[in-house]
């Protein structure tokens, strides 16, 4: 692995053994079944063991790469295996950051803490998306109203990843939609509140191995103390939990990036593989169709990587984030799709892993910002495009 | 993985960067006119003490790797790429000298290396070193300059010097002007001759890598020159890169710049590092160079309208100069073919790259 310590090779070793073994059969078995692996499924148990077994890579104090690059390696290593089981990893999830940062200690101790136990699976999920505003989370109808009880939260959700087993959801809603984004908090739905209802998991083209969640949110009730930072004066920024929340995903841009590369060499692999093994390698066009391809996956390697290491150095990296996550995407998509085609009538029969991440890797362009998002990031950067 | 610049790098970049804008970029077409670079400036870039930065140090060079060269191309072609190759009076022949000679061959050069006018050029021909001992005949119909007092010959198998034996007649020339433009011709006995495929795959790299380098700076040239012009231009109430169209077509070319830039890095560190994937990693950064020019190059065209269109504007040349690189180093598909032939070895890739 060059230009990498041995330490953090040394975990890659143990995700791709894992990867191997259990992430790529699991991740199989969901695609073919049509619907995510049930949280009581052996897997799960399994993972909490190897979790017990390798504690989290990233908080290894004798790995000497940044936290960006070793988010980046290990996203890519497992989206190798597969990108949707990586989301159904069980773990506080995407809002975990949020949480240990803007939360209070109380919150902390009470949301974040039951997760260092590895006993049994648990997850936690993040409702951004509504039906009616997608790249656009400063639109957010999602309403909160204060009340001696606590808090009623109104409004719909969509695409929420694993949502419906989730021990709490953090939800991001409206509590003074006068400020506009100022007035946006975020608020713990724990399992079970019956003011959630509607709880729908979508039917995917692909990564089907997580759940995707739509649910209602009909006079919810949270107590006060579940409003995420506790109950503080308005911020007096403009942008309050949006900012918050904007924070977290110009982090794992490059995360999506990572991952969408790990999915684009896993396609690759695939066609090389198939194009040995059938000896359509000695085809002129099949080689320069691969030649291409191991080109596009190399340079979304090394603009995913570059990003990460200008966030671990604290050097801007908005447009190199943007740009990393763009073209990961696109590549993963371009090079699963060239993959079919290598792999020729047999990727058709539908079968085979280069057809799932063909299905799969389209997801890679719209989550987190899709790729006209990016781009108009970066128009903001390069010709100061008007917001 | 580190994506550092050192600090000597660093003081190299600001200087050529300084040069290059001050006494190039300002002459473009009286270059390009007069075909070659006045003494003037050809004096001020020795003066700099940047024109033997391939030579090894103890050929009198300043022994840089790749990485060096690869940053400094793309600043002088920024600027003029046609005049980087005017100021360059070894590279990428000396490549080829190297690869297969090492420094006794340099050497064997003599005094005739700290000469001020000496110059080397370099020609493609498949047939090099295949005959050891035997006369060379040949010719290229276009190679970017207007003389050489040492020509050397690269082929998959070989290569060859001759330091007598050639010609350098005037051609039209599609591009590169500044460089000067001649069809050579070739005829006669080799002071030396190699046989040793390895080697040419060295050198043939880092030839590569030498002309990606350029077009890597024209296209940052085109793509950053119209990005400005597009600040500026005005149309139905706002700057033209305001209007989405445009302004996500700047984007994109930024991107693809950006995705050449870090191709051609990861294979000139490849290169100094004499790591195994450097000659496939090579030829990768040069299609990927000439395959990005046929998107920047006429779309840098494209945003400046009809003016573009004019050598008023630098963004023409920028078109045709990055095409003409890609010509260059045996071109595209031979790159193809070496790429892909890299491809059937184990590379590891990702994360595992």
């Amino acid at each position: 692995m060059n230009g990498f310590s041995p330490a953090l090779c040394a975990h890659v070793e143990r995700i791709r053994e894992w990867g191997r073994a259990e992430v790529r059969p699991a991740g199989l078995e969901a695609d073919r079944s049509g619907a995510p692996l049930p949280a009581d499924h052996p897997y799960f148990a399994k993972y909490m063991g190897f979790r017990r077994d390798n504690p989290a890579a990233l908080d290894d104090d004798s790995v000497p790469e940044g936290p960006a690059v070793r988010m980046a390696v290990f996203n890519e290593e497992n989206a190798y295996w597969d990108r949707g089981m990586g989301v159904a990893t069980p773990g506080p999830g995407l809002p975990s950051r949020i949480v240990a940062t803007s939360g209070t200690s109380d919150q902390r101790e009470r949301f974040l803490g039951p997760f260092r136990c590895t006993d049994q699976p648990r997850w936690g999920s993040f409702a951004l998306t509504e039906p009616g505003g997608g790249s656009d989370t400063a639109a957010f109808r999602t309403r909160a109203t204060r009340t001696d009880r606590g808090y009623l939260l109104s409004g719909a959700k969509c695409f929420i990843g694993n949502a419906a087993r989730a021990e709490w959801v953090l939800v991001q809603a409206n509590l003074d939609p006068e400020k506009g984004r100022a007035g946006q908090r975020a608020f713990f739905v724990e399992h079970g509140n019956r003011g959630m209802t509607g709880i729908k998991i979508e039917k995917k083209m692909g990564l089907r191995a997580y759940e995707s969640v739509s649910f209602i949110l009909e006079d919810c009730e949270v107590p006060h103390e579940n409003i995420l930072g506790g109950e503080r004066p308005a911020p007096t920024s403009r942008s309050g939990a949006y900012a918050e929340t904007m924070g977290t995903l110009n982090t794992t841009r490059v995360g999506v990036a990572a991952s969408a590369v790990g999915m684009a060499r896993s396609a690759y692999d695939e066609a090389l593989g198939f194009a040995k093994a059938s000896g359509a390698i000695k085809a002129v066009r099949v080689r320069d169709r691969l030649e291409a391809m191991h080109r596009q996956l190399r340079a979304a390697w090394l603009m995913t990587l570059r990003a990460a290491w200008k966030a671990d150095r604290k050097i801007p990296n908005i447009v190199d984030a943007s740009m990393a996550k763009v073209f990961a995407a696109e590549t993963a998509q371009e090079l699963a799709s060239a993959g079919m085609e290598i792999v020729g009538i047999e990727a058709g029969a539908g079968h085979h892993l280069v057809e799932k991440l063909f299905r799969d890797a389209k997801a890679l362009n719209i989550v987190e910002g899709t790729g006209q998002i990016q781009r108009i990031i970066m128009g903001r950067s390069l010709v100061g495009l008007p917001r | 993985m580190d994506f550092t610049q050192s600090e000597s790098d660093d003081i190299i970049a600001e200087t050529i960067g300084r040069f290059a804008v001050d006494e190039l970029r300002p002459r473009l077409r009286e270059f390009e006119v007069a075909r070659s670079v006045s003494k003037t400036v050809r004096d001020s870039y020795a003066a700099l003490g940047f024109e033997a930065l391939d030579l090894p140090e103890d050929a009198g060079g300043a022994g840089l790797g790749m990485i060096s060269r690869v940053r400094i191309n793309r600043l002088l072609a920024e600027a003029d790429a046609g005049a980087a190759l005017a100021l360059d009076r070894f590279a990428p022949a000396v490549y080829v000298i190297e690869a297969f000679g090492g420094i006794a061959a340099l050497k064997s050069f003599g005094a005739m290396l700290g000469r001020p006018d000496i110059r080397f050029a370099l020609v493609m021909d498949d047939g090099a070193g295949a005959s050891p001992g035997a006369r060379v005949e040949g010719g290229a119909a276009w190679v970017p300059a207007m003389r050489a007092d040492v020509l050397v010959g690269l082929g998959p198998q070989g290569a060859w010097v001759l330091q007598e034996g050639f010609s350098f007649e005037p051609v039209a020339g599609a591009a590169l002007h500044a460089a000067g433009a001649s069809r050579v011709r070739f005829a006669g006995t080799p002071i030396l001759v190699w046989q040793d495929p390895a080697s040419a795959a060295r050198a043939l790299a880092k030839v590569r890598l030498y002309y990606a380098s350029l077009i890597s700076g024209v296209l940052a040239d085109a793509a950053g020159f119209s990005r400005m012009y597009a600040l500026d231009r005005v149309a139905f109430g706002k700057p033209i890169a305001h209007h989405q169209a445009l302004a996500f077509l700047i984007v994109d070319m930024h991107v693809a710049v950006e995705r050449v830039g870090l191709l051609l890095e990861d294979a000139a560190r490849a290169v100094d590092a004499g790591d195994d994937r450097a000659v496939g990693a090579a030829a990768a950064a040069f299609i990927d160079a000439v395959e990005v020019s046929r998107f920047v190059g006429p779309n840098g065209v494209q945003i400046l309208g009809g003016h573009g269109f004019m050598r008023d504007f630098p963004v023409e040349k920028a078109m045709r100069d990055a095409r003409a690189l890609g010509l260059l180093a045996g071109g595209c598909d031979a790159a193809r073919e070496d790429a892909g032939a890299a491809l059937t070895a184990t590379i590891p890739l990702g994360a595992a790259a």
